[in-house]
């Protein structure tokens, strides 16, 4: 199973669709968690999610923003997916009943 | 982020491979990371990437099984070698430095040809076992040299380089390990049985220390990973990636 910093990488990923690079998915789970996500976390992830076959990745355009380098483009495979789905879906079954799930919804005992 | 510290976290970067290095840099630039939020950002990347490689058995046997013993008993050899050339040609004798004290020219050349042999043989299983770590391996293998022979040096009148004799062929032999040079089964066969038909010969003439029986081993290691079955394991393998 997916652990929760993979989950939110592929996530973000698959939100950005052909836009996911390195930058763009840092800015992406920074802005939804609100918590920093360093260099190291994001790209040691990227490589051990390819290893797992969640996701491809391949060098892209090179834009002046950028001085002149390369991204890193990501693309999440359908075992990524469905690797994503298994956790959504365990989360989801797990907080079945929970306290701050009832309150959300407005059912608080 | 400003033109110093900019070259500060592009030093930094090097340590780095190349595409990770232009993804980074580019992330850092798009982001506009400050300078040292940009140095903690790739030195992250880089310590991870290391302890990474720490996690495989290979860089662990290249530094502390090969390297590290190895160089401790080629600088010995290397004293070894210079102190019998002092005393063949400039009749200086040194006590307790070589293993008879009574080696002639031919038995010179056999040692000077099997420090060169167990040198290069050694750095280059040091250097195909783990081409990213190895300045961990190099930085082990002067660890002898400079923390037990440099303060007990006892040899005033020959230079402290003679203890690094070994030093060269060993650099020559971890460059094309880490290219990961192909060598023929053959050829390694052809130096393996040489190694150990010299060692027999010295062993002989009472002129090998017992210890240096270990340096054997690298040279047969070359012709085990050159045996056809073992080429393929290579190609597939990702040891000389680590």
């Amino acid at each position: 199973m997916l652990g929760e910093f993979e989950y939110l990488l592929i996530t973000a990923a698959v939100r950005l669709e052909e836009n996911a690079y390195g930058a763009a998915i840092r800015d992406e789970i920074e802005a939804t968690t609100g918590r920093r996500c360093s260099m190291g976390a994001l790209y040691t992830t990227i490589d051990r999610l390819e290893a797992k076959g969640l996701l491809k990745t391949r060098m892209g355009e090179a834009t002046p923003q950028r001085g002149g380098r390369a991204k890193r483009m990501v693309r999440v495979t359908s075992t990524g997916v469905h690797a994503a789905k298994g956790f959504y879906d365990a989360v989801t079954r797990v907080s079945r009943g929970v306290s701050w799930v009832e309150n959300r919804i407005g059912n608080a005992s | 982020m400003n033109g110093i510290a900019w070259v500060l976290v592009e030093l930094a970067s090097r340590l780095l491979e190349h595409d990770e290095r232009e993804a980074v840099l580019g992330d850092l630039l798009e982001s506009n990371e400050s300078a040292g939020q940009g140095l903690l950002d790739v030195f992250g990347l880089v310590l991870r990437r290391q302890a990474g490689l720490w996690r495989d058995f290979r860089p662990w046997l290249a530094g502390f099984v090969v390297a590290l013993p190895s160089s401790y008993l080629l600088t010995y050899v290397s004293v070894s070698v210079s102190c019998t050339y002092q005393r063949l040609v400039n009749h200086r004798v040194y006590d307790k430095w070589w293993p008879t004290g009574q080696e002639g020219f031919s038995l010179l050349l056999c040692h000077i040809f099997l420090l060169i042999a167990w040198s290069w043989a050694s750095g280059y299983v040091v250097g195909s076992l783990s081409r990213r770590t190895v300045w961990v391996s190099a930085a082990l293998s002067l660890f002898p040299s400079v923390i037990f022979c440099f303060p007990a040096y006892p040899l005033e009148s020959l230079s402290k380089l003679c203890l690094f004799l070994f030093l060269l062929p060993a650099i020559l032999g971890a460059r094309q390990g880490m290219r990961n040079t192909r060598i023929s089964l053959r050829s390694a066969s052809l130096l393996a049985l040489t190694v150990t038909v010299l060692m027999i010969s010295a062993w002989s003439s009472k002129a090998l220390w017992i210890s240096n029986w270990a340096l054997i081993l690298p040279a047969w290691y070359l012709v085990a990973t050159a045996w056809p079955s073992g080429q393929k394991g290579r190609t597939a393998s990702p040891m000389h990636l680590a």
